[in-house]
């Protein structure tokens, strides 16, 4: 005890040193390039939902501007809005019109306030981006391009993630 | 005259370069680059196409044309079959890709299809008539197979009217437009 009191140095209080901060740099430096190559400069930012499982596609087009109808297995979306709950990947008999099997009312009755209200000059006139989960079978899919092109928007762009052969 | 006094210079000797302010730009910058970055890379489908195979589906699409182009139609059917039918006038054809392990033969159905295409150089649209129990993803893996050629061999001619002469092209059926819709 009384060794080790006498061999240990003085104590300096107060004193300065300097932090070595070039491993830190090196690590934020590649950081920054990995980001910066990640980085969109598209003018449509597309953000994936929780629900919605989209299909894999080896298209290489760029999103362009549209109304988003984001179909999931929970629910029917249009922009941010809930317009219903789907039950089973399917439209729910109570959004389905009565005298039309493939017509669904509320997509319709949103889809053309939109219309409305969009000047002829607007990019998103006419177009759909449709994000849909890719288990929905075609008898739902064909409901919403069947209404959607009833209400002024023929041209359905589909969003598809990145990926294929 | 003086003596001159000479500043005294340390060659060899180390410095330490003050990374401080660098790396207080990176610890901004990070955290910016980390909310805007789309770390899931999303696409469309929808008409794909340099300007001279869109000009040719324009060109298929006018009336009065002295040969009559075919109807290519792709039935996606529920037990994965796949149906392609080829219409010429009066001439139906009928070819069939059958499943493979309850799944649509992918492979089979894009040899299928270029076989379609190469009788058929000129017809750049197709008809797809899908099942209502086939999922949307079935869907797009089949749209991608009849999209483009996957060969680098198959290529096929197009008439560029800008530079008068034919180009070739990998596209095969790179307009596809749901026929069935309307139907009940």
């Amino acid at each position: 005890m009384g060794y080790k009191k006498r061999m240990s140095g003085p104590v300096k209080k107060n004193s300065t040193f300097t932090l070595n901060i070039t491993s830190m740099t090196d690590m934020f430096t590649i950081l920054l390039v990995f980001l910066l190559q990640t980085y969109s400069t598209d003018d449509v930012q597309i953000i994936p939902e929780k629900d919605v499982n989209m299909p894999v596609s080896d298209s290489t087009r760029n999103p362009i501007a549209g109304i988003k109808l984001i179909v999931g297995k929970s629910q029917f979306k249009i922009d941010d809005k809930v317009l219903f709950a789907m039950t089973d990947l399917n439209i729910p008999t109570s959004a389905i019109d009565p005298k039309d099997t493939n017509f669904i009312k509320p997509l319709f009755d949103q889809l053309e306030a939109y219309n409305k209200t969009l000047p002829d000059s607007d990019r998103t006139k006419g177009r759909v981006l449709l994000q849909a989960d890719g288990d929905l079978p075609y008898q739902t899919l064909r409901k919403i391009f069947y209404t959607a092109s009833m209400a002024g928007f023929p041209q359905l762009k589909m969003i598809t993630l990145v990926g294929g052969n | 005259m003086g003596r001159k006094i000479r500043p005294h210079i340390e060659y060899g000797s180390e410095f330490e370069l003050d990374l401080a302010p660098l790396l207080a730009v990176m610890v901004k910058l990070v955290p910016v680059l980390l909310v805007s970055s789309a770390f899931v890379q999303v696409m469309m489908i929808e008409s794909d196409l340099p300007q001279v195979v869109q000009a040719a589906i324009e060109e298929q699409e006018k009336p009065n044309k002295d040969e009559i182009l075919a109807k290519i139609e792709i039935l996606p059917l529920k037990d994965r079959t796949l149906e392609v039918k080829v219409t010429k006038g009066s001439d139906e054809k009928i070819l069939r890709v059958p499943a493979s392990n309850g799944a649509f033969d992918l492979k089979a159905i894009h040899n299928k299809l270029v076989e379609v295409k190469t009788l058929n150089p000129k017809v750049f649209k197709i008809e797809v008539r899908p099942d209502a129990e086939v999922s949307y993803k079935e869907i797009v893996k089949v749209m991608d197979e009849a999209r483009k050629s996957r060969d680098i061999k198959n290529v096929y001619p197009v008439f560029d009217a800008k530079q008068g002469k034919d180009v070739t092209t990998d596209f095969m059926f790179p307009e596809i437009v749901f026929a069935n819709m309307m139907e009940g």
